[in-house]
């Protein structure tokens, strides 16, 4: 199923080239959560990072459906 | 004494009589310094019910003790007055080189009482206090002021002045020091035009005394090295500015869009911190002794929006961009540096154009009476507005009064998105509701500044809250309230003093930050004690904005009756009453809002 990952300011040097303003679609399995869709990109995955699901606070362990959209940023800031 | 001076400069306008006075050490501690110990001053010394523009208001500079200290972001000074925007308090706050420079003539605050009959700027070189004619530069924006008064002055000095706005008595005029930053907010600007004090330039070698100078650098060096360490990591306030966010409310669904009819922008792309940082940065532009330097100096190099100048800040993105649904970044370049040298604070003056907009599309505003059409994303009409509400010429005169008396003047106050008359920053509670408590209980209306809680909300620092619940966020903002008040109060900035010098637990506690201040000052506060006086100073500010008559702890119609009609917070209003009597219970006052007689007691506050 195709999914997006959307990455924000400085977590977007983790994206690869053909990324368009920070967003890059995936093809992944069925059932792959939301924890596993971010792991694939070189970011910190602790308090440092804040991740949502279409823009909503979730468990990292929701398993994502079609057309879903994962969102990171760095916690560093602040704004 | 240590960290403050513990002494006052006080210029009656009127009289150009100058004079000067020590503070009670004991009063210096329970109020802390710069907002503290303004608003201890303000309420005993004015009627909180005097017109804000009249010689009866009084004007505070004030520094906290750690400004002009090692303390990084110990920059900082607070402007405190009576508002004429929101007919209660104001308390505004600015870093850039000019209270550090303040502090050092050796008076920690500046009071300004009545009212000179001509301009004038104040000049102070420690105790060489010189009231002059400004005769030569009224009529002259910030930029200019500065370059003159320092020519005439000294190079060594700084200058806080206010441009054609604050001259002209708009609402939303601001205080613009070292050209570019401003105390922004509530029209502290339009109360120093109505007192024909145009400039106030200070110098002097006088830093305060510290009470552990050794220490106090060792944990200077030790809190600067962890802004480093992030600024390595990649830290976005450094590479973007407050720039970047742009995408996180929009992500969130809570980026003010075209007067908050909307939370999402579908041009954000166009005018984020990307475009920003590849189009038009020169490079980051820190204030006096920050790690940090999220401030950007731009440049549009040629076109009909040329131009050169600091920002776009967040929230000015969130206002004069999105809020009028503006896409052109260059235009809004443009913009925001006319605000800066007209002296205007950007979100009151986008806020209030985007309002208009919403007025003029719907009819309610007909073009003959604005003398051109303003529909939302005409960035040409929204420059055009910003310089006739500077010079309050033809509809500007109806702009120059905030868009809540814009919209009740033609009849359809539901499309003002204010509180206390003060325009809504850029966080749409509807998906923030922490923001939503905060900003219909604020002291000075509506501002993100007054309690933050987006950073646990929006941006996760220093722990992820979810912004769409109400359950535990009176107790939450309760806390942020207290907690910005005594950063405020202590003269060190925010973004850093949040990040820095708290601990990390949700209920942030300002460890580092108590030890600094004990390091200069040696009052020994424990944390504890230090939210303890931050509360004082937070409820004898409830107390000012309670007998000015601003009791109403409301939202606009828009917040709680009009759902969000997309993003992620789609569907959602502000659940106000789920958390008003809880916060009123968390803060010790009484069902209708009032400080209760035990917890002014328990304060040491005056009944």
């Amino acid at each position: 199923m195709m999914i997006r990952v959307k990455l924000i300011a400085n977590y977007r040097e983790a994206l690869p080239p053909e990324a368009k303003h920070g967003v890059v679609e995936l093809d992944v399995p069925a059932g792959t959560t939301v924890y596993e869709a971010i792991s694939r990109f070189d970011i910190p995955l602790n308090d440092e990072s804040v991740i949502v699901l279409n823009g909503l606070t979730v468990d990292m362990n929701t398993p994502l459906v079609e057309g879903d959209m994962v969102t990171a940023f760095s916690a560093i800031a602040g704004g | 004494m240590y960290g403050w001076h513990l002494r006052i400069l006080r210029v009656n306008l009127t009289t150009k009589k100058v004079t000067t006075e020590d503070v009670d050490p004991k009063i210096a501690r329970d109020y802390l310094g710069g907002r503290g110990w303004a608003i201890h001053y303000l309420y005993k010394e004015m009627d909180p019910m005097a017109d804000a523009l009249s010689p009866e208001n009084v004007l505070i500079f004030a520094t906290g003790p750690l400004t002009a200290t090692p303390a990084p972001t110990g920059n900082r000074y607070m402007v405190v007055t009576k508002s004429p925007l929101t007919g209660a308090l104001a308390h505004s706050n600015s870093g850039g080189e000019f209270p550090t420079w303040m502090k050092r003539t050796g008076f920690d605050m500046f009071i300004f009482e009545g009212k000179s009959p001509e301009p004038v700027y104040v000049f102070v070189n420690e105790d060489q206090v010189e009231v002059r004619s400004a005769a030569h530069v009224w009529g002259k924006d910030t930029h200019e002021t500065t370059d003159i008064l320092k020519a005439e002055t000294s190079a060594d000095a700084r200058v806080a002045c206010i441009g054609q706005a604050g001259e002209n008595l708009a609402l939303m005029a601001a205080i613009m020091n070292d050209k570019h930053r401003a105390a922004a907010r509530s029209g502290v600007g339009a109360v120093m035009g109505s007192k024909n004090l145009k400039a106030v330039v200070a110098m002097g070698n006088k830093n305060p005394a510290l009470h552990n100078p050794e220490e106090m650098r060792a944990l200077s060096v030790d809190t600067s090295k962890n802004v480093g360490a992030d600024v390595k990591k990649g830290s976005n306030m450094r590479i973007y500015g407050t720039s970047y966010v742009p995408q996180v409310t929009n992500t969130l669904g809570i980026l003010p869009t075209r007067n908050f009819l909307q939370g999402t922008f579908e041009h954000v792309n166009n005018i984020d911190g990307d475009a920003l940082k590849n189009q038009y940065l020169i490079r980051h532009t820190p204030c006096y002794r920050c790690p940090l330097s999220c401030g950007r100096l731009t440049e549009v190099p040629d076109g009909k929006y040329k131009g050169k100048g600091e920002g776009p800040e967040y929230e000015t993105i969130s206002s004069l961009g999105t809020g009028c649904g503006v896409s052109d970044l260059a235009a809004l370049l443009k913009a925001n540096y006319l605000c800066n040298e007209y002296g205007m604070d950007t979100i009151t003056t986008g806020m209030t154009i985007a309002a208009a907009m919403e007025m003029y599309e719907k009819g309610y505003i007909p073009e003959s009476v604005i003398g051109q059409p303003l529909k939302f994303g005409d960035h040409d009409a929204m420059i055009e507005m910003i310089k006739l509400m500077a010079h309050r010429e033809g509809f500007g005169n109806d702009l120059a009064q905030g868009s809540y008396r814009l919209a009740e003047k033609y009849g359809h106050p539901e499309i003002a998105v204010t509180t206390r008359k003060q325009e809504f920053p850029g966080y749409d509670p509807r998906g923030s509701q922490g923001m939503g408590l905060l900003y219909a209980t604020s002291n000075k209306g509506a501002s993100h500044m007054e309690g933050d809680v987006a950073y646990e909300e929006v941006f996760g620092v220093p722990v992820k809250e979810n912004p769409l619940t109400t359950e535990g966020k009176p107790e939450l903002v309760k806390h942020f309230e207290d907690s910005f008040a005594l950063m405020d109060s202590s003269g060190v900035c925010v973004f850093v003093g949040i990040r820095y010098m708290f601990n990390k637990d949700r209920m942030i506690l300002p460890q580092t930050l108590a030890n600094m201040m004990n390091l200069s000052t040696g009052a020994g506060y424990t944390p504890e004690e230090a939210l303890k006086a931050a509360e004082r100073v937070y409820n004898l500010e409830r107390m000012f904005l309670l007998k000015a008559g601003s009791t109403e702890d409301t939202l606009p119609y828009r917040m709680l009756h009009e759902p969000l009609p997309d993003g992620p917070a789609k569907g959602k209003v502000v659940e106000l009453d789920k958390m008003l009597p809880e916060f009123y219970k968390v803060r010790g006052w009484d069902e209708k809002g009032w400080p209760t007689r035990e917890k002014l007691q328990e304060l040491g506050l005056p009944n």
